[in-house]
């Protein structure tokens, strides 16, 4: 089940953080978010020299903490795409395919004409894409 | 388990630091202890002074040329662990006590208190006691071998000091262990656990072991992993027999963890980070089993060796997390050092937070400065800035971290901490804070400055929001003028020069220096507009506000603002320049909430971009209602020396001038020298609009009193005289009340007078005579024209007056003095208007001025005329006011009109005369038929010239109060009134007749008449006119003319021109009746003589007498007419009767002659 979703734009400054918990868990969220971009930079600034993981966006698990993993997508314009779930066997497949809608709905939101790069996205038809996406990824595991 | 762990921390030898003797004040104590804690490492080479090697010495294989004795130092002691059989590492070895002499007089006492101290050590195999800072009395003591004394010096020989001490103390420790290893036995051999095999790597090993030996880290690992496997089995055992080395509360998990933390420590690279931190990560979770309270300080260790391998790996962000773990735990216990801990551990994480205070930046912030200074451009914003602007939106992290350190810096009473948390969060987060959050950070401001020392500064800002609003000058400023060295006219440089308006040159000359430049003057005061914001919803109250300057050549006036909820103030700062130079001005100095702070412009210019590109949570600006975000950039100020300072005062009020219509009146100016220096030289020229308006001024008085001193002052006279209004003005004064009218002064309508000055070029050091620049000072005339009289109408009037006899006719001595001082009795008589009885006044004109008063003042009208240079009144005669009255002025009150007549026939002849009675040499014969002729045959332009010289010469003054005078503008007016019959008005009549008594046929007496060249219209207006005679004169001439009598008398034709005229004359003579007298049929009047037809030739210029006698039978008045039928007249006779075709006879006719004829008695 993921917990929590996140944008952090190209500064690290967040753009969209959503957690899909009922606990009142958003500042450990937040700071759960917020470490991953340690290792994100990391392998920003140390990338590995082999050719194929040149133009790998998928990062993969970022890192174990408590009962959470953190994976995490780094795309070309270098914003992250960050999620952390509660499971514990998580295929890199269904990750992945995660990662590629989350993308696409981001890039479909900030298309929109109105919307002020860098700023925070507001837009509800994005929440709410988000969180069936999030839903389809809970069904697709179980399934 | 204790901080600092690492593979090689099993080989460092432990040392208790302890304080001993009196208090040690906190920061001594953390000196002593550092100048101690330096020398964890010593050298085996340098101990060899120190060390007396034993004979059968184990340590002679030592690497005594590279190896080194690690010391661990623990200040405050440790409690002792129960495992130090088991691992040696954790015994303490050595005891260090540090004395504070100040705080210890008693040297006995200290050396006591020490061995209490070393007492509970008793694995301790030396001890040492330092005692620094020794007060003059225990310096003199006698040396003791128990203490030893650091003599006061600098640090440097005070370091040295301690190295040798520890030397000899690492030494001496070694020389105990070598009796330790020859006295063991082996019956003796310590029991060995398992982890101790970690601490058997040598140092010498560790040190040889390279970083990226794969052999060696492999090793390294797999004995980690192995030992804690064969741990765990151990671990398992234990818990199954529950014997386990017979300790009870030794926590399994706390060596595990400490395993791990030195298998991380040992492989902290950046290429290993992976592994590194899921080792960390794995620990940290591991400690989720440390849930029992005396697990707590473990717990505490470990996050703080997890955050500082992190923070050794780079991820800066994970080392705050698990440092704010840290202050977390510590501020679960409840004591203010404890409290203290959490505020500094939580202060360590502010910069990943980015919620760091401006005083760990400053550093940053010089070089910013730099970087700022070289970029050219100031309104691009520093990268940095805008990095810092997207990390602040993690504002639900920054806000708990400063509110963390806000809570704990309160609880350990650090009120200059917590002010400065309270002030970043609430300048931060204003938006995202309630209002009741607001307050409540408000007072805990207020309450750290309470316990703050007055005057303190805080590197953090609070509120309110401070932004560069403008920079207004003022007006002293803006009229500094660079002077041009090359010209005279030094100001006229800074114009654009030569014929272009634009010119491609000059303009990339300005663009080039686009920024503003502006020179500010030693002592003299500036201001600069800067706008606050308060957006919080408590009223703000800003004890004080000044501009902040750090070249220190700026006087800064503070001023107290009071802010309330949610609004922004434009406020003036100012403040006075002292000293030469460039000025920059970063902020302000802000004192509210009862600390000092400085707020930079560039700061919340960078704020407000974000907020303007919506990056930042909210404009507080806008927020208050204020306007758009604008960049106002900051000019480069450079401060010149003093300059002179003219002020201008126009005495007798500041308000405009108020002048009625043509109003003449000399304004005075008072220049007063404000500044320092004397004024050298000036000028003072006109500007702007209706520069006419100033007749003169008077510039020989103020260049009298130039050098003007400072303090000195001129005063000088400037004549203006008001413009008049144009048509709509008067319509509007008109439609108005003139109370309100007047004050309507129109803006830009208005001259200057443009004053240009300087002080003394000042010698510069070099030699070369350098030129301070000038000054302009602007003094606006403010005229504010009013209505004054208003002329509703000219018009042009005739009047004809019939001449009379008078008894000076009779007399010839009357008639020869007549002659003689006729014409200047004409001139001279000022005030009158004189009529020439033997002419009459046939034909006067009369220019009637309707003039009125919608004023509320009263007003005197003088009419003046100007002939022959010399100012001669004319004759004024005013509706319903005698003749005899004339001379007075015209009283005109308020709201009536009142008329003025100027009569042009009395100065008719002078006027043209003047022009001959010069050639002529003082003869009394108007050449007026030559001027005539010349006027006429000239152009049209000359018969204007000639009008306007002779409306110039009428000229009505006006009076009204004290001091207004002016003349009225009535030129249009006349000429129009005048236009029509000018010829009239200007020329005499080419003949004049006029009648004289000839006693018994000799003596002359005069009647005289005036020929009028235009008969039709003479007779027109005043025919009836004749009755005007007045019953005194025809008293008077009772006694000349008797019925029943022969009168001789004669009539005089005098020819006006330069020309011979020949006409036929004819006499006529009328009852009152109108009647023919010398009709055939007439039985009134007896004739003798030829009274018709007679045929004369007038030479130019002269006169011919014609006599004849007449016998009156009936008393009664008569009237005697003479005319003339000029034969062959010439084009200017024709011109000047007006007469159409050139065979139309051309009659002259005099003006009627009254006789009155008495009956005998």
């Amino acid at each position: 089940m993921i917990v929590c979703v996140a944008v952090v734009g190209h500064q690290n400054n967040p753009l969209y953080l959503q957690s899909f918990t009922e606990a009142d868990d958003a500042l450990k969220l937040h700071h759960i978010v917020h470490c991953s971009l340690d290792v994100i930079d990391e392998r920003v600034n140390n990338p590995k020299r082999s050719a194929p993981t040149l133009n790998e966006t998928f990062l993969g698990l970022l890192y174990p903490t408590e009962n959470y993993k953190v994976y995490g997508y780094l795309t070309n314009t270098k914003v992250k795409f960050i999620m952390v779930t509660t499971d514990i066997d998580v295929k890199d497949a269904d990750a992945r395919n995660f990662f590629r809608k989350f993308h696409a709905a981001y890039v479909d939101a900030v298309s929109n004409p109105f919307h002020v790069p860098g700023k925070k996205i507001a837009s509800r038809s994005f929440g709410s894409r988000v969180s069936t996406i999030v839903k389809s990824f809970g069904a697709g595991t179980t399934v | 388990m204790e901080p600092g762990l690492s593979i090689e921390s099993g080989s460092a030898i432990r040392v208790a630091v302890l304080p001993v003797g009196g208090p040690i004040p906190s920061p001594c104590l953390r000196d002593y202890a550092a100048l101690v804690a330096r020398h964890a490492c010593v050298d085996l080479a340098s101990l060899r002074p120190y060390y007396k090697e034993h004979q059968k010495s184990p340590f002679a294989h030592q690497p005594w040329d590279a190896g080194c004795l690690r010391l661990k130092f623990v200040l405050g002691g440790c409690v002792p662990s129960p495992w130090e059989d088991f691992q040696s590492s954790r015994k303490v070895l050595a005891v260090v006590g540090i004395c504070h002499l100040p705080s210890s007089p008693d040297l006995d006492r200290v050396a006591a208190d020490f061995v209490d101290a070393a007492r509970s050590y008793p694995s301790a195999l030396a001890s040492r006691c330092f005692a620094f800072c020794p007060t003059d009395a225990q310096l003199v003591e006698k040396k003791r071998d128990d203490i030893i004394i650091f003599p006061p010096s600098d640090q440097q020989s005070l370091e040295v000091h301690m190295l040798t001490m520890i030397q000899d103390l690492a030494a001496s420790l070694l020389m105990e262990f070598e009796k330790w290893v020859l006295r063991a036995e082996s019956t003796g051999t310590i029991l060995k656990t398992p982890l101790d095999s970690q601490s058997s790597l040598g140092s010498e090993e560790v040190d040889r072991m390279g970083q990226s030996d794969p052999v060696l880290e492999d090793e390294v690992k797999y004995r980690y992993y192995t030992i804690i496997q064969l741990y765990r089995r151990a671990t398992l055992q234990d818990n199954a027999q529950r014997s386990f080395l017979s300790l009870n509360r030794v926590s399994p998990v706390s060596f595990e963890l400490e395993a791990a933390l030195k298998l991380a420590r040992y492989l902290c690279r950046r290429e290993l980070a992976k592994e590194v931190s899921d080792l960390l990560m794995g620990a940290a979770d591991g400690a989720k089993a440390l849930i029992d309270a005396s697990d707590r300080l473990i717990l505490l260790i470990l996050y703080i060796e997890i955050a500082r391998l992190f923070g050794t790996l780079g991820y800066k962000r994970k080392a705050a997390f698990f440092s704010r773990q840290v202050a977390q735990l510590y501020l679960q216990q409840d004591n203010a050092y404890a409290a203290m801990s959490a505020m500094q551990v939580l202060t360590m994480t502010t910069n990943a937070y980015h919620v760091q205070s401006r005083k760990n930046n400053k550093l940053d912030h010089d070089s910013h400065k730099e970087l700022r200074a070289s970029n050219t451009d100031s309104g691009k914003v520093h990268p940095q800035s805008i990095v810092s602007l997207f990390e602040s939106q993690w504002s639900t992290l920054q806000m708990v971290i400063l509110r963390e350190i806000l809570m704990s810096s309160i609880r350990a009473s650090d009120p200059l901490s917590s002010w400065s948390a309270a002030a970043r969060l609430l300048r931060s987060f204003y938006p995202l804070i309630t209002p009741a959050g607001q307050s409540g950070l408000a007072s805990s401001l207020g309450n750290s400055a309470d316990r703050l020392p007055a005057g303190t500064r805080c590197a953090d800002p609070c509120l309110p929001f401070i932004r560069l609003h403008s920079f207004p000058l003022h007006p002293s400023q803006r009229d500094v003028v660079k002077r041009n060295p090359h010209k005279k006219d030094w100001w006229t440089g800074a114009g654009p020069s030569g014929p272009f308006i634009y010119t491609p040159f000059s303009k990339a000359a300005a663009s080039g220096t686009s920024k503003q430049e502006v020179t500010w003057i030693v002592g003299e005061p500036v201001q600069v507009m800067v706008e606050l914001a308060n957006p919080c919803s408590f009223d703000l109250v800003v004890e004080s506000i000044y501009l902040s300057v750090h070249s220190g050549n700026f006087d800064a006036f503070p001023v107290s603002v009071s802010l309330p909820p949610n609004t922004s103030k434009s406020v003036l700062l100012s403040g006075v320049p002292t000293q030469v130079g460039q000025i920059s001005i970063p902020g302000c100095i802000v004192h509210c909430f009862g600390v000092i702070t400085e707020h930079l412009f560039k700061e919340v210019d960078c704020l407000l971009l974000g907020a303007s590109q919506g990056l930042v949570l909210s404009d507080p600006f806008r927020c208050c209602g204020s306007s758009k975000f604008k960049s106002v950039s900051f000019p480069s100020i450079s401060v010149v020396p003093p300059l002179p300072l003219l002020v201008a005062n126009v005495v007798g009020g500041e308000g405009s001038i108020l002048l009625y219509e043509g109003e003449i009146r000399d304004v005075l100016i008072t220049l007063t020298n404000a500044g320092t220096v004397p004024v050298e030289e000036a000028n003072i020229a006109l500007s702007g609009k209706n520069q006419d308006s100033v007749i003169s001024i008077a510039h020989s008085t103020w260049k009298s009193a130039l050098p003007i001193k400072p303090g000195g002052e001129v005063t000088f006279a400037v004549t203006l005289r008001a413009w008049h209004l144009s048509l709509a003005d008067s319509e509007a004064d008109g439609s108005r009340s003139p109370v309100n009218s007047r004050r309507t002064a129109r803006e830009g309508i208005n001259p200057f007078l443009d004053i240009h000055y300087a002080g003394p070029a000042a010698n510069a050091e070099n030699g070369d005579v350098s030129l301070p620049p000038g000054r302009r000072l602007a003094v606006p005339l403010n005229i504010c024209v009013v209505q004054g009289l208003r002329l509703v109408r000219a018009r042009l009037l005739s009047m004809e007056i019939p001449a009379q006899f008078t008894e000076a006719h009779l007399s010839p001595v009357s008639r020869k003095d007549y002659i003689s001082t006729g014409t200047d009795t004409a001139h001279g008589d000022d005030n009158l208007l004189t009529i020439d009885p033997c002419k009459g006044s046939w034909g006067l004109r009369l220019l009637e001025l309707e003039l009125f008063n919608p004023t509320d003042v009263v007003f005197d009208v003088d009419v003046a005329v100007h002939l022959d240079g010399t100012n001669v009144d004319q004759k004024l005669i005013d509706e319903g006011t005698a003749v005899d009255a004339a001379c007075q002025k015209t009283r005109i009150d308020r709201d009536y009109s009142a008329r003025v007549l100027i009569p042009l026939e009395n100065f008719k002849l002078p006027v043209l005369d003047a022009s001959f009675f010069i050639k002529e040499s003082g003869s009394t014969e108007p050449l007026g038929s030559k001027a005539a002729a010349i006027a006429e045959r000239n152009a049209k332009a000359e018969l204007n010239a000639s009008i306007n010289s002779l409306i110039s010469k009428i000229k009505v003054k006006w009076h009204s109060g004290r001091n207004s005078s002016g003349e009225l503008n009535i030129k249009n007016a006349i000429q129009a009134a005048l236009q029509a019959s000018i010829m009239d008005i200007l020329l005499p009549d080419p003949l004049t007749f006029s009648f004289k008594l000839a006693k018994n046929g000799s003596a002359i007496n005069v009647v005289s008449s005036k020929d009028s060249g235009n008969p039709d219209d003479d007779s027109g207006h005043f025919t009836d006119e004749n009755v005007i005679l007045s019953t005194k004169n025809a008293q008077r001439c009772e006694d000349l003319i008797s019925a029943h009598e022969m009168t001789h008398m004669v009539v005089q034709i005098r020819n006006n021109t330069k020309e011979i005229i020949r006409m036929n004359l004819s006499i006529s003579c009328k009852d009152v009746a109108g009647e023919n007298c010398f009709d055939e049929n007439s039985a009134t009047v007896l004739w003798a003589g030829v009274l018709s037809d007679v045929h004369l030739e007038v030479p130019p210029l002269q006169e011919v007498a014609h006599p004849f006698s007449v016998y009156f039978l009936v008393p009664g008045d008569y009237s005697l007419q003479a005319s003339s039928l000029i034969i062959d007249a010439t084009d200017v006779l024709r011109a000047r009767a007006k007469a159409e075709s050139s065979d139309e006879p051309i009659l002259c006719r005099g003006s009627p002659f009254h006789i009155r004829v008495v009956g005998k008695v």
